[in-house]
């Protein structure tokens, strides 16, 4: 029997999830977000023997690798002596006042039908806690694995980083290229201590199943803490997600750099939110996005400072890319400033490429497959190098050449098209 | 060998500019297309790269014999055409070193080794005067005029074309950048290579010395000669042109 803390919780989110009916969320204009193809009720939490699954996660080295495949953990490998890194479950029995003193924090139970049922359904879970002033040097790495129809994948992870500690963490959502659907319905909670140094990266490639994946993922930096944060999203049928930084204490610094690449049918909503909650923060927000098929991708950031925020400076910049003609974006920079002496700026655009570009590329006798490669990599470049990843950074720009190269005719079409009309 | 232009009428979007232009640059020959401004100067040297903003409804261009009129840029290029713009494209995300090497790369069979391709571009560099430390920017981002020419010509040293046109590369330049720039391309010029130079002015041409002199006005071209005509022009400057050519044409 867990905790009660733990089953207190359980109780009334599964009170909050059942009172609530399935979301759409809708905004001005063309954009809705509907889960009315999600077949709930067909969905599972699969449970798996124990066993490592192949990965590719780009490099192997390693502090600690968690693997969790379905419903439950069937993997952890632990190189490092002093930190914690096991399942969630495992943790609040062996670690109760550590969980409890953070479990769910900035995860409130009433924040929608899918928070409220992760907080009631979740298995396995994922655990990390770095003491203070240890310092990891290898990347611990956190995968979530879909790789059957059906999966009903509720997840919850939660990462404690001590005073002055550093360490890199990455964390996967890694498909199958199944037919059928699947649901990830993801929590992420991180609590940086004061002066810690953290560097996160998030890498989602659901593949070509239909998973569905409805995520919060929030961050809280303490005092003169900072954290770096690069979320990847290279797939997926339907994501809703939710990304949320709050410099919280004097001092703290976030850098939030993300990207997107959406194809085929795919569907992405994102919405972040650098949120300033005490006096000398600062913070930088850029995202990137690219478009191809007929995928429909979303991104709203808003910047958030709270009364009582002064000397605040941060900005938000959002851009996004349409790389074929039934493709359709937004990029929607938001600001709610409640105070006076603060320095925020945010921009956004929506564009594509630039047919010069190509002309010119080409004119070098670089055909024009590598030249939209190139000037795409190019594009994204700002935020892969901030992976500061070698492993990683050529995983991702492997996936989006692969991407590139299957959507080659189309893009192709909408450049010829857009040199005419020019 | 040849770089031929038979009877080229080149349409944009709004109007035809280009009414019929031939065209014959040899290897070995150095050519000035000069005229001034709207005269169509930049059309020519774009359609003869093949930019898609523009339509050739009449006419041929052909390299070495085959006909190059329908084919994609890349095409030309591997084929042995050039152009240094006068307005190059910002490419970001791309250092300097890496398009240069993609560049290299498109015309060969085997990539190029590393040792040999650092060999080649240091030469060029030294030969153009530019420091190391611009190999490791994006190409052309935040690069000033004369950064910019200087960097078209350094492509232009390193792939050695058969033929090279250069779309205004004098202008923007200083005295020092543009001598530079000259030498550069002197040092280019031979037996194997030809050169079509289109200018507005005729300063670069006291550096670059041409063979052949054409002066293009409203899409035509109305007056060719040797390196005279560049001096003559010099001293009377479009409209003694216009003029002549309205008094012929009359």
């Amino acid at each position: 029997m867990a905790p009660s803390f733990v089953e207190d919780r359980r109780r009334a989110a599964l009170e909050v999830f059942e009172s609530q009916d399935v979301p759409t969320w809708r905004r001005s204009g063309f954009w809705t977000t509907s889960l009315r193809g999600l077949e709930l009720d067909s969905l599972e939490p699969k449970r798996y023997e124990p066993g490592l699954p192949p990965l590719d996660l780009g490099d192997d080295a390693h502090s600690a690798l968690i693997v969790q495949r379905g419903a439950n953990v069937v993997h952890t490998d632990l190189n490092e002596e002093g930190i914690v890194v096991m399942p969630l479950e495992q943790a609040v029995e062996e670690h109760p006042e550590l969980v409890q003193e953070h479990f769910g924090k900035r995860l409130p139970i009433d924040d929608g039908k899918f928070a409220a049922g992760t907080a009631a359904f979740w298995t396995g879970g994922v655990f990390i806690h770095v003491p203070k002033h240890t310092c990891v040097e290898k990347p611990i790495q956190v995968v979530w694995l879909i790789d059957e129809p059906g999966t009903a994948q509720w997840a919850h992870t939660l990462v404690v980083i001590g005073e002055h500690a550093e360490v890199r963490i990455r964390e996967f959502f890694l498909g199958g290229d199944f037919e059928g659907q699947a649901l990830h319905a993801g929590a992420f909670e991180l609590y940086a201590g004061t002066g810690a140094q953290v560097d996160l990266a998030h890498y989602q490639d659901w593949g070509r199943g239909e998973v569905f994946d409805l995520s919060t993922r929030r961050v809280e930096v303490g005092r003169d803490a900072r954290v770096k944060w690069v979320p990847i999203h290279l797939g997926g049928h339907l994501t809703k997600q939710t990304l949320d930084i709050i410099t919280a204490e004097p001092g703290s610094d976030m850098r939030h750099t993300g990207m997107y690449f959406t194809e085929r049918d795919e569907h992405l909503d994102l919405f972040t939110t650098d949120r300033h909650e005490a006096g000398h923060t600062t913070g930088d927000t850029v995202w990137k996005g690219a478009l191809t098929g007929e995928s429909r991708a979303s991104y709203e950031g808003l910047i958030h400072i709270i009364p009582k925020a002064t000397e605040v400076d941060t900005y938000l910049q959002t851009h996004s890319m349409l790389l074929s003609p039934k493709a359709k974006g937004d990029a929607i920079p938001s600001l709610i400033v409640e105070v006076d002496n603060v320095k925020a700026s945010h921009g956004g655009t929506v564009g594509e490429l630039d047919p010069d570009q190509i002309f010119y590329m080409m004119t070098r006798g670089i055909s024009r497959a590598e030249a939209v490669r190139v000037l795409v990599e190019g594009y994204f470049e700002e935020v892969i190098m901030r992976l500061d990843d070698p492993g990683l950074e050529e995983l991702v720009r492997r996936r989006i050449s692969e991407k590139l190269a299957g959507a080659e005719d189309q893009v192709r079409e909408f450049i010829g098209e857009r040199a005419e009309a020019s | 060998m040849t770089l031929e232009v038979q009877n080229l009428h080149v349409r944009t979007e709004e109007r035809e500019i280009l009414h019929g232009v031939d065209l014959v640059v040899r290897k070995g020959e150095t050519h000035a297309l000069m005229g001034p401004n709207g005269s169509g100067k930049s059309t020519l040297a774009n359609t003869l790269m093949g930019n898609p903003s523009y339509e050739v409804t009449e006419g041929r261009i052909l390299l070495n014999g085959e006909d190059l009129t329908e084919a994609d840029p890349d095409e030309r290029a591997r084929a042995g055409l050039f152009m240094a713009f006068q307005y190059p494209a910002t490419i970001p995300g791309v250092s300097v070193a890496n398009f240069m090497r993609m560049a290299v790369n498109a015309k060969r069979e085997e990539p190029i080794k590393v040792k040999e391709f650092g060999a080649m571009l240091k030469e060029n560099m030294d030969l153009l005067k530019i420091s190391r430390d611009f190999t490791s920017r994006y190409l052309n981002e935040g690069f000033s005029g004369g950064e910019k020419k200087r960097a078209e010509i350094l492509q232009l040293a390193m792939l050695q074309p058969e033929f090279a046109v250069l779309d205004e590369t004098d202008s923007g330049l200083d005295i020092d950048a543009l001598r530079i720039v000259s030498e550069g391309v002197n040092a280019m010029r031979g037996e194997d290579r030809g050169f079509l130079i289109i200018t507005h002015y005729t300063r670069i041409l006291s550096y670059v010395k041409p063979d052949f002199v054409h002066i293009l006005i409203n899409g035509k071209i109305v007056r060719e000669g040797g390196s005279e005509l560049a001096d003559e022009l010099e001293e009377k400057g479009y409209e003694f042109v216009r003029e002549a050519v309205a008094a012929n044409g009359a």
